[in-house]
């Protein structure tokens, strides 16, 4: 083989690598909800909690944002456990005061608490159309990578993009039509939030671990989601309710010392480390729009294992979304695929050595 | 003592061109024992840096085992950016 051929082929295969890396975060997104969501906080005393808390809105707040301290804070003791097998613990200490450090910590503090909370808010005006509007996270990273970073936005991003909000909106209509309500609109609009904050946290993110190992980003961002829900977040949902800061505490103690959900966190919490690192891999390798478009495909395996996930460990499938929410979701995939590469590419018999010129 | 990575990133602001190998050897006094500091993950390393703007590809040959040799470079520009988010 000579030089030409050889570094061809390298080029396309680390590129090749980031598309799958990128592919595989989204898959482990969509695990570590369905084992959060429907199987750990369906079991012990969650479901009690739930239902003391009925429709009050800052109780509900509060829930979910235990939950996420949980599972962000298993998640960073996974990734510093990994990161210490692999001889990169000290590292770890050693990037925190650094300003990529400091970038990591912020793209944690936009995509952690801030996006995670107004999703949840989102959830509770806006019911499940709010899941739908937050996966424009992608096509809204791939914008703003345009505008922070200057990465490229070609007219056939463009258009991918218009077809993932297309989509979006499809899904979202399905629960418009279920459960409109006059707080539907401030919902949307709060779970916009939640996209630009998870879109924003990719492209910082992304940026960050062009200068960090993405094994030390995201140990950093799980350290900071999970601390500054602990820290911040459920306390001031704790001082907003009756109860006050007494009663968040309680609830602390409560989740934590729960010996039949907290095994499940420990698996949750093992699968967030895959869905944020590599997120944050598949963004370095190969640009945030690109990584993140093929990370947003949790729009669709998100939906697959909350539905296949409670059944196999519950015996209890989940609600399956309708027939248009399946196809709005490949349509959105569609999309995604249409904002990384020009899907004729993959019916050319060139394609590969299209796809080795552009690396090369 | 810097992270390995920004030690990588670091060492092409202060050469005019380097392969993986370069770096492995300029680092090995100060992370010999790093498990990270191996041809492929540096060669990764590099290539991640390239794809964000940070790094050029110089020049490629075959060397004298017949292994492809990628050498980079750090432009004005991302020099600059490394210098200024890593200080010395």
């Amino acid at each position: 083989m000579d030089a030409i051929a050889a570094k061809q082929k390298i080029s396309a295969s680390f590129l090749r690598k980031g598309v799958i890396v990128a592919i595989l975060s989204g898959m482990s997104y969509g695990l570590f909800t369905a084992f959060m969501f429907y199987v750990a906080m369906a079991k012990g005393v969650w479901p009690g909690l739930y239902e003391k808390a009925g429709s009050t809105v800052i109780l509900l707040c509060l829930l979910s944002a235990l939950a996420a301290a949980i599972n962000d804070s298993i998640s960073a003791v996974w990734c510093i456990t990994i990161a210490a097998i692999k001889g990169k613990a000290g590292d770890f200490f050693r990037s925190i005061p650094t300003k990529p450090g400091r970038m990591m910590i912020l793209a944690a503090l936009c995509g952690g608490p801030i996006a995670s909370t107004a999703y949840v808010l989102a959830l509770n005006y806006a019911g499940s159309l709010a899941a739908p509007i937050s996966a424009l996270c992608p096509a809204i990273g791939a914008i703003l990578a345009r505008f922070i970073f200057k990465q490229a936005l070609t007219p056939r991003m463009l258009l991918g993009i218009v077809i993932c909000f297309i989509s979006a909106v499809m899904i979202g209509g399905i629960s418009f039509q279920a459960d409109a309500s006059p707080t539907m609109l401030l919902g949307v609009l709060i779970a916009l939030i939640a996209a630009f904050g998870w879109g924003l946290e990719g492209c910082v993110a992304g940026y960050g671990t062009s200068m960090i190992d993405y094994e030390i980003g995201i140990t950093i961002r799980q350290f900071t989601s999970g601390l500054s829900n602990f820290i911040i977040l459920i306390p001031l949902f704790g001082m907003l309710t009756d109860g006050g800061l007494g009663l968040t505490f309680d609830y602390i103690g409560k989740a934590i010392t729960d010996t039949e959900a907290m095994p499940w966190f420990i698996v949750s919490g093992f699968f967030a480390v895959f869905a944020f690192s590599l997120w944050y891999k598949g963004n370095s390798m190969c640009g945030a729009a690109l990584g993140m478009a093929c990370n947003g495909a949790f729009s669709f395996w998100t939906p697959l294992f909350c539905w296949l996930i409670p059944g196999i460990f519950l015996g209890k499938f989940g609600a399956p979304i309708p027939t248009i929410g399946w196809f709005a979701a490949v349509l959105m995939a569609f999309g995604i695929l249409v904002i990384a590469r020009n899907p004729l590419d993959l019916f050319r018999k060139q394609a590969v050595v299209s796809l080795q010129k552009q690396g090369a | 003592m810097k992270p390995l990575n920004f030690a990588i990133l670091k060492h092409f602001t202060t050469v005019k061109e380097a392969c993986a190998d370069d770096v492995i050897k300029a680092l090995k006094s100060e992370y010999g024992s790093f498990k990270a500091l191996s041809k492929n993950a540096v060669i990764e390393a590099l290539m991640t840096a390239e794809q964000n703007g940070l790094m050029q590809e110089s020049k490629y040959d075959m060397d004298s085992k017949g292994e492809l040799r990628v050498y980079w470079r750090a432009h004005e520009e991302g020099a600059a950016t490394i210098n200024k988010y890593i200080p010395n």
